[in-house]
């Protein structure tokens, strides 16, 4: 069962929501975590049992870390000021030692599932190269469903407990549900405690604006993956599979079409599971805010997957930024080279970690972490050359803030994202460097011709996906301008509602890319 | 209680325009006669009045090994797949007594697997997929839009090109612990495996409308390694000699020497298209050498499939992934 199937959308979430509203208040919640678990067995079965164990670990430990707390506040009040310091020290090592141990055992688990059969060829690959006769076995097993995600929430839990933004909750099953809610349990957007803690813990009644406004979400996620996401999938699979049969146009084509199929498929899921989430009145945070329309990678990043960029600079970015190894270094160079430099190179060896865990945390694989330090490379040279770019600016009075270098800039930022996107999706680092030296070494105009149409779309497909997309990009600008679409068309008189309504739902079933002929995307995220 | 007379009104509405809809895109050439939602419901309609000669019936086993456009090409023979996934004898039974109501077939081929299926939780499945195919019967055509819409109203427009067949091309190895335990269930037994007492009821009756419409019923087992055994073998061989019918088991001595390495889409549980080109010309060298059916290659009454056949090898063409 996936977020897109007629059994997530017409059979398990009408069950849940009629079970949901008829169980009493107090139950309601219950029934969620009852859902998320079922969710959770039918894609993962008994592998149920390391999500539980996430749970109750984090629980236990945030409850250990309250008590904690508790005890140093008891005994900071009855001793004096040159006391406290080395009381609170002691009790922080206390809990940082819960935390610590908590996360190895949580990050143990992802570790195992996802990471320890690409230690193990790298491993292989370096007794092979030293001439040793020595071959470690890998694994064969599935990871449980979202663990990528459910940790980092897990992770984040702790955390900001251990830090004392939030207190540690008394309540098992709410800590439970916050990392199983089947919405959100699988692809994210990665939450925190402390914005949905309430929520799902409300019990509120399903009602019928959010019910409307929560299909309708879903149905536009469907839009995206079926009308958009599945089609050029074929075209996709055919250009990266063999891409040395294709000249170096057809191949750029390929490497716009998976970013657009990338974003169309998880952002459509992120439809789903804001709209599942807004039906049972629980409000999450946008994963997406039009990331085409970025005009440096930085900004970029904090337009996709915000949840994840999020979670890396609260607790990456800015730990080892303000980390005691770090401060030192910098304070040391800052005395050299002054305050520019030092904060440069205390801001790039922050990024350098974010970079190798963000590559690391999309997928165990030499592409993966090569996509990494490309992102880290761009930000970082984007952080070097900005004062001279505005300097420059200034000198030839190009106005930066002219809608022709906005335009200039996105498409500068647009085509880098490609380039990055090309080395995700290729499955080893041979074929991605093939193609982009294809890209620039094999760029016919006339192969193209003859090939485009040989992809598996015909011309019908491409007009299809252009007014998808068309529809797309406007309402892209009406949310950059904060205008919101659902509110607007709420108060449209009941024909134009319905009609718009009925046109989505047509379009999914009439040009949906499914049946003979088309090959479905996978939950592209849900196997990180 | 208004908003559930709107939310009713609603889904009246989407029911009305996606049967209009459906209407534009399904064959037509049957429909006066079968009604829409039952020629959606069962793809034979569609064709033309007394075309086909030979049904193969059953499970995915049937619509991943027989390619009936590949028969048509190498023999001018008319084959259609009536198959569903995990398909029982109920549901074989009806595809035969839907099929024959536009069609006279000399012969069908009647996938045995299906015999052993646990029946009642495979009805249950069954019965809701074909239900929403009937009440939605633009899932199964909604791609023919592609056509045109001046096309949506032409009788000879819309032809199924497939007949049935799945088009795969996908290729999962077998893997060791499959064939292992394949060459441990393939081990000469004399105790035969049961078969559930409502998919015997129900062979016989496809015993009886055969023989009540003249039809010569053979007995197929197509290459599968995941479900087949030797004790179904003889269980089959045993109900082929009791009633008189042919039995070809295709798993025995691997008749169509099928290289599990390349040509099965998912380790040995089907076949993909490489194994379809086996199964499908064994089909065809089947009815000719022993004069079943007529060839009706160059006959103007079948150009349709010469279409259905041009349409197919493009489609292959371009989904070769």
């Amino acid at each position: 069962m996936t977020y897109f199937g007629i059994r997530y959308v017409f059979l398990f979430l009408p069950i849940v929501v009629l079970l949901y509203n008829f169980v009493p208040k107090k139950i309601k919640p219950l029934l969620l975590l009852i859902a998320s678990y079922v969710f959770f067995y039918i894609k993962s079965k008994k592998l149920i049992v390391f999500l539980i164990l996430s749970s109750l670990s984090i629980y236990l430990a945030g409850l250990m870390i309250k008590k904690i707390i508790h005890k140093r506040d008891e005994i900071i009040r009855e001793v004096t000021k040159e006391e406290k310091k080395s009381i609170k020290e002691k009790f922080k090592n206390k809990k940082k030692l819960v935390l610590v141990l908590t996360i190895v055992f949580n990050v143990a688990f992802l570790f195992y599932f996802k990471y320890l059969n690409f230690f193990f060829k790298v491993l292989n690959g370096i007794f092979s190269v030293s001439g040793l006769d020595m071959t470690l076995k890998l694994f064969k097993h599935l990871a449980p469903i979202g663990i990528s995600f459910y940790t980092l929430q897990a992770i984040s839990y702790l955390v900001d407990v251990y830090n004392e933004k939030i207190e540690a909750d008394e309540n098992p099953l709410k800590v439970m549900l916050y990392l199983a809610f089947f919405p959100t349990v699988m692809e994210g957007p990665i939450t925190r405690f402390n914005d949905v803690k309430d929520k799902i813990w409300a019990g509120c009644k399903v009602k019928y604006q959010n019910l409307c406004f929560g299909y309708q979400r879903i149905m536009f996620g469907l839009f995206k993956k079926y009308v958009i996401a599945d089609r050029l999938n074929i075209f996709v699979k055919l250009t990266f599979k063999h891409y040395m049969d294709y000249s170096g146009i057809t191949l750029a084509l390929g490497a716009i079409f998976y970013t657009i199929l990338l974003y169309m498929e998880f952002s459509g899921t992120m439809d789903i599971v804001i709209g599942t989430a807004e039906i049972f009145d629980i409000k999450i945070k946008e994963n997406f805010k039009q990331p085409f329309l970025s005009k440096n990678i930085s900004e970029f990043w904090s337009r996709w997957h915000i949840s994840l960029g999020l979670w890396f600079k609260d607790y990456i970015f800015y730990p080892v930024s303000l980390s005691k190894g770090v401060k030192n270094l910098t304070s040391n160079i800052r005395k050299k080279w002054g305050n520019k430099v030092s904060s440069l190179i205390m801001g790039a060896i922050a990024l350098f970690a974010v970079w190798s865990l963000n590559g690391l945390w999309h997928g165990a694989g030499y592409t993966f972490i090569v996509f990494g330090y490309y992102h880290f490379i761009l930000i970082l040279l984007g952080n070097i050359f900005e004062p001279t770019i505005v300097k420059v600016c200034e000198k030839n009075n190009i106005d930066r803030k002219s809608g022709f270098y906005k335009t200039i800039q996105i498409i500068k930022t647009t085509i880098l994202v490609f380039i990055g996107e090309l080395i995700f999706r290729a499955p080893n680092l041979t074929v991605a460097f093939g193609m982009l030296k294809r890209i620039f070494t094999k760029f016919s105009l006339n192969g193209f011709k003859t090939e485009v149409l040989t992809l598996g779309l015909d011309i019908s497909d491409f007009i299809i996906v252009l007014l998808a997309l068309v529809v797309i990009i406007i309402i892209s600008l009406l949310r950059e301008k904060d205008i919101n679409i659902r509110e607007k068309i709420s108060t449209k008189p009941i024909v134009f509602r319905w009609a718009l309504f009925y046109a989505l739902i047509i379009a999914i079933i009439l040009f949906g890319a499914f049946g003979p002929g088309y090959a479905p995307v996978d939950p592209i995220y849900a196997d990180f | 209680m208004k908003n559930v007379v709107k939310t009713i009104l609603f889904v009246l509405g989407l029911v009305v325009i996606i049967n209009v809809i459906s209407f534009l895109l399904i064959p037509k050439q049957n429909i006066k006669k079968y009604g829409m939602l039952k020629t959606a419901k069962y793809e034979i309609l569609a064709e033309k009045e007394n075309t086909i000669d030979t049904i193969v019936v059953g499970d995915s086993l049937v619509y991943s090994a027989i390619s009936p456009m590949e028969i048509w090409h190498n023999y001018g023979y008319t084959v259609y797949d009536c198959a569903s996934p995990a398909q029982v004898m109920s549901e074989n039974y009806n595809d035969i007594k839907v099929a024959i109501e536009s069609q006279s077939p000399n012969v069908i081929f009647l996938e045995a697997d299906g015999l052993f299926r646990n029946v009642r939780k495979q009805k249950w499945k069954n019965y809701y997929k074909r239900q929403l195919e009937y009440f939605a019967p633009i899932i199964n055509y909604h791609n023919n839009w592609k056509k045109g819409i001046v096309n949506f109203l032409d009788s000879d427009s819309n032809i199924n090109i497939y007949k049935g067949y799945k088009y795969i091309t996908k290729v999962k190895p077998v893997t060791k612990k499959v064939q292992k335990k394949y060459t441990n269930e393939m081990k000469h037994t004399t105790t035969g495996e049961n078969i559930p007492d409502d998919n015997l009821n129900y062979f016989k009756k496809i015993i009886a409308l055969c023989n009540k419409n003249n039809i010569k019923l053979v007995f197929i087992s197509l290459p599968n390694m995941k479900t087949w055994s030797y004790s179904k073998h003889i269980e089959v061989e045993k109900l082929a000699k009791e009633y008189n019918l042919e039995f070809i088991d295709f798993n025995i001595d691997n008749v169509l020497n099928i290289d599990w390495k390349k040509e099965t889409k998912d380790k040995g549980g089907h076949l993909n298209y490489g194994g379809a080109l086996k199964a499908s010309k064994f089909i065809g060298e089947y009815l000719k050498n022993n004069n079943l059916v007529v060839s009706h290659k160059n006959d103007d009454d079948y150009t349709s499939w010469d279409k259905a056949y041009m349409a197919y090898k493009e489609d292959l063409k371009k989904n070769n992934n």
